[in-house]
């Protein structure tokens, strides 16, 4: 394919905004399949993904359209994973790409996480095209949301295309703009090879697969390449384009966008944000940008049943052949016995994961509240990464702790503004900046600690704001704080997977709040059951979980067996989350109690 | 070959619903008890005709429930026992109870169920307090149900069963004391005694919600519970079954049934039915029922095929309701296989908490197991 004829481009929306939608139309308008194989929304197709009307695994698409001149383009949609979680990602799709459409909602408007996925865009000088989507709901409101596109993000919208998903309006007026304003790729054939990798995925006969975007050179199928970052050398085994079914080519040149098989056995080899070049004589340089993965937040994951631990162990290492970010390795706690201490980019991936173990495996999980990594300075001058708050050292032995702080930028309605910076002072945040984006709503920047963030803070901030508010944010630094540790005893006895790192100020209060809530949570067994907080050795709360007096069902009356049996099997469905710690039985709920306290 | 089967009649009319009831009963539909009996009576006659060998059911025991049976007038009464008696062979019952409110119950009617086979009365008495009897929705005093029994005792009646509950609203220590020392007074020779549960949809339940409702403590309704365990047993009636205490061999056969894996047919609205290893509950609302059975359906709704695994649970909690227990070489004779190979781990977790014992022929709950039987129970719900 002629380079001139190319055209690479993502799509940034917000979530709901109707992102899949549009990638569903311009697939069907350019007969890359027709009606009868669309399923509804092809790009998300993992069931979660569905589910949750997100896209956690990016996909791509070769789109074949005649443009106005008459030509055959080449249109590759490089869809871009559609959450704060995998800013990382979105940023190495975008590099892949010399332009990007912009969907906003005729009736919402431009939303946080819009504004930081444009930003990125922009940053890869890539070519916007705004396009307002859902204009035919009654509520649609084009002018304000263009004039909102001007103001707040600084793009012309005199030329935003005006569309309806749903109704199939403005779905050729977007692919002749993409034809039209996207520029073609700059790539050189002469070049030595250069690809980069946008995304990758695990084919269970091919192996890792990469999701490559060539930016000099030429691609053949048999070559010998090497990946830059991790050295690995291999045989191209298979190239080919995405349509979106993979399609087999002999060879790519310059600006072309598909996969690449080797004998890459795991998906660790084939790094997002890698370059690929040849085994020999290939660039000197990597593609800026790249980045190993760090996982930001971390949990324990236990299996319920003890002899379902190895079974964990193969369904981690089967989701990390798809996952390069999720990391693991064997934990013990003296409550939860034998588990997995797991690394994941954020809430949203930890959610994923847990969820998927459950569901494609069949594993009960036992997951821990999660927590950030804390650095621990020791009074030998010594740090210590902590992302396990019962793994922090003595307290004797700590000099300072310093904890990772975010930005956050918030976008709301301005009547609700205080409600934001209330919340955001509770949970430690420093206010930085408001800017008002329209007359209607503000752009408010807090400095915060990511711990607060992934306790209740965005819960928070939907039920305070009437579910207006929209959140983005990203690491800023590590601060000293003083925290300590929480401790929790039920029957007298620390639960180590309970243990939490809390502010000193707020400490009491959590430590009350979590102790009562505790109470609420673990069902009444045949014996009392104390419940204390401590930090150290000093209690600064305690609750009582009452004995169950008797537990004796009624009457069987008149052969009604079905409704016994339900009822116990509800009470067993229960307790099949429940986690016996010494003597008493916990239910799953009460290692995440500390994320809803207040 | 004969197969050992109860009967369960329904009659869902009741003069008034009490305030813990979640039963399919209903108070205010008296003008359709004609057309619901004209129902019995066609569902009667289409298991006369499916199952019956010689023209008429003959089952071991039949029992008439509610609702509230002796809501019915005397003609009604009349009907429905011709009803049983054109589709059902009365004379070789070993048991007929029929159900009954002290304040819907007479000498008429008495001397009718008398006559038509009915040999036991079961009735509602469920406290002598009359503060109790009101904050619970019942219909009686305690005065007119001590009347009422001894109504059935001149009537002829020699096996008398009386409910009683514990842990109602308002009600201490004493007040159950005192309806136990008249229960036992009574002459009755079986006792059911049950402990209030909060149902969904109920009155108490709402009032509950909008905490307007006084409950014991759960440490004085335990007391309670410690209580009456000891003190039925020293007055002559035996436990045989979590809640239920008879004198002698007046325990009931047909509530045995249901423990004891034993087929049963119900008639009527709501009524649940086991045969054949399958479970069927009829239409709860009264006007679905009586249309169904214009459409002569019998063994109205399959509400379940029990599995051979749901049937070795049910065999098991339901046994277990019986102070006999689960009875170690009939479980091997049903289901071919040692008891202990399917529960074993369950049973020896419960045994080691003290909750079951277990002898060469049984297992069986120990007075701790009884009251806390939900616990095991669940357990013997396998995975």
């Amino acid at each position: 394919m002629d380079t001139k004829r190319i055209r690479n481009f993502s799509i940034i929306a917000h979530i709901d905004h109707g992102k899949s939608t549009i990638a569903d139309r311009l697939i069907e308008y350019t007969g890359t399949l027709s009606k009868r194989e669309m399923e509804n929304q092809v790009l998300d197709n993992m069931d979660l993904e569905r589910e949750r009307g997100i896209t956690i695994k990016a996909q791509t698409v070769r789109l074949d359209y005649k443009g106005k001149d008459g030509e055959m383009y080449c249109l590759n949609l490089i869809d871009t994973p559609g959450h704060v979680d995998f800013t990382y990602e979105v940023s190495r799709s975008l590099a892949a790409c010399e332009g990007a459409l912009l969907i906003v909602d005729a009736a919402q408007g431009v939303e946080a996480q819009t504004l930081a996925n444009v930003y990125m865009a922009l940053e890869h000088d890539l070519e916007i095209i705004p396009v307002i989507n859902k204009i035919d709901l009654p509520s649609a409101d084009p002018d304000r949301v263009k004039q909102e596109i001007e103001d707040v993000i600084g793009l012309d919208a005199s030329e935003a295309i005006l569309a309806s998903a749903k109704t199939g309006e403005g779905i050729e007026d977007i692919l002749d703009a993409i034809v039209e304003r996207i520029p073609a790729p700059s790539g050189e054939m002469d070049k030595p090879l250069s690809a980069l990798i946008f995304d990758s995925y695990f084919d269970s006969y091919k192996g890792a697969i990469a999701h490559i975007r060539i930016m000099d050179g030429v691609l053949k199928k048999g070559m010998g390449l090497k990946m830059m970052a991790t050295g690995k050398v291999f045989d191209a085994t298979e190239i080919g384009c995405f349509r979106p079914q993979t399609t087999e080519l002999q060879e790519m040149g310059p600006g072309s966008v598909g996969y690449l098989a080797g004998s890459l056995k795991q998906v660790r080899d084939v790094r997002v944000g890698d370059t690929v070049t040849l085994a020999e004589g290939g660039v000197a340089e990597p593609l800026p940008g790249y980045r190993g993965v760090t996982p930001m937040v971390y949990c324990g994951l236990y299996p319920v049943d003890s002899a379902d631990y190895d079974n964990l162990k193969d369904a981690l290492e089967k989701l990390q052949l798809n996952d390069a970010a999720l990391v693991f390795e064997p934990e013990t706690s003296v409550a939860l016995g034998f588990g997995y201490r797991c690394g994941f980019l954020g809430l949203l991936h930890m959610d994923v994961i847990q969820e998927r173990l459950e569901r494609e495996y069949n594993l009960k999980l036992i997951t821990t509240a999660p927590s950030v990594i804390y650095h621990v300075y020791k009074t030998d001058g010594e740090m210590v990464k902590v992302d396990n708050p019962s793994d922090l050292p003595d307290p004797t032995t700590i000099d300072h702790i310093e904890e990772p702080f975010v930005k956050a930028t918030v976008i709301v309605p301005k009547d609700f503004v205080g409600a934001v910076m209330e919340i955001s002072q509770n949970k430690r945040g420093e206010f930085k900046s408001m800017d008002y984006l329209d007359v209607n709503r503000v752009m408010v920047i807090y400095h915060i600690p990511l711990s607060e963030i992934i306790y209740d803070y965005f819960d928070k901030l939907k039920s305070s704001t009437r579910g207006y508010a929209s959140l983005d944010y990203e690491l800023a630094d590590y601060q000293a704080a003083k925290l300590v540790k929480l401790d929790i005893l039920m029957n007298g006895e620390a639960v180590d997977a309970l243990s939490t790192i809390v502010h000193m100020d707020n400490a009491a209060s959590r430590g009350r709040s979590l102790a009562a809530k505790l109470k609420t949570i673990i069902p009444q067994q045949m014996f009392e059951i104390p419940i204390q907080a401590a930090i150290g050795n000093k209690i600064i709360a305690r609750e009582n979980v009452r004995a169950l007096r008797k537990d004796v069902l009624a009457k069987c009356y008149g052969g009604d067996i079905s409704r016994k049996r339900k009822l116990l099997e509800k009470q067993k469905e229960g307790k099949k989350r429940m986690k016996a710690v010494g003597r008493v039985e916990v239910p799953q709920e009460a290692f995440m109690a500390i994320l809803n306290i207040d | 070959m004969k197969i050992d089967f109860g009967v369960y009649i329904h009659i869902p009319f009741c003069k008034q619903k009490c305030f813990y009831c979640d039963f399919p009963s209903f108070a205010g539909r008296e003008k359709y008890i004609d057309d619901y009996l004209n129902s019995l009576h066609h569902e009667m006659e289409l298991g006369a005709e499916r199952i019956a060998e010689k023209g008429k059911l003959t089952p071991h025991t039949i029992y008439i429930g509610g609702g509230t049976p002796s809501h019915l007038n005397l003609s009604q009464m009349e009907m429905l026992f011709k009803s049983i008696h054109a589709n059902m062979q009365v004379k070789n019952v070993a048991e007929f109870t029929m159900e009954a409110n002290p304040c819907t119950i007479d000498e008429e009617k008495l001397h009718l169920m008398k006559d038509n086979g009915v040999n036991r009365v079961s009735i509602g008495v469920q406290s002598f307090d009359n503060g109790c009897l009101k904050r619970i929705g019942r219909v009686h005093t305690g005065e007119m149900a001590i009347e009422k029994v001894s109504m059935a005792q001149r009537a002829g009646f020699d096996n008398i069963s009386i409910d009683l509950m514990y842990g109602l609203p308002g009600q201490s220590i004493d007040i159950l004391k005192e309806s136990l020392d008249k229960a036992v007074a009574l002459g009755v020779q079986h006792i059911s005694i049950y402990g209030l549960q909060l149902e969904e949809g109920t009155v108490l339940a709402k009032q509950q919600e909008l905490h307007k409702l006084e409950l014991p403590a759960d440490e004085a309704v335990e007391e309670m519970y410690d209580y009456l365990v000891e003190y039925l047993p020293a007055h002559g009636f035996n436990r045989y079954e979590i809640s239920n205490y008879a004198l002698e061999e007046y325990h009931s056969r047909h509530n045995t049934l249901y423990w004891q894996d034993v087929p049963y047919l119900g008639f009527g609205s709501g009524a649940h039915s086991y045969w054949q290893g399958n479970r069927y509950e009829n239409p709860v609302t009264i006007g679905d029922y009586i249309e169904a059975v214009s459409k002569d359906k019998f063994l109205h709704i399959m509400e379940e095929s029990v599995s051979e695994r749901a049937h070795m649970e049910e065999f098991c909690f339901l046994g277990l309701r019986m102070t006999s227990g689960i009875n170690k070489r009939k479980f091997r004779e049903i289901f071919n296989k040692d008891i202990n190979e399917v529960f074993g781990k369950v049973i020896d977790k419960m045994v080691a908490k003290a909750l079951l014992g277990e002898s060469e022929t049984a297992i069986f709950l120990t007075p701790l197991g009884m009251k806390y039987g939900n616990v095991v129970f669940g357990e013997f719900i396998l995975e």
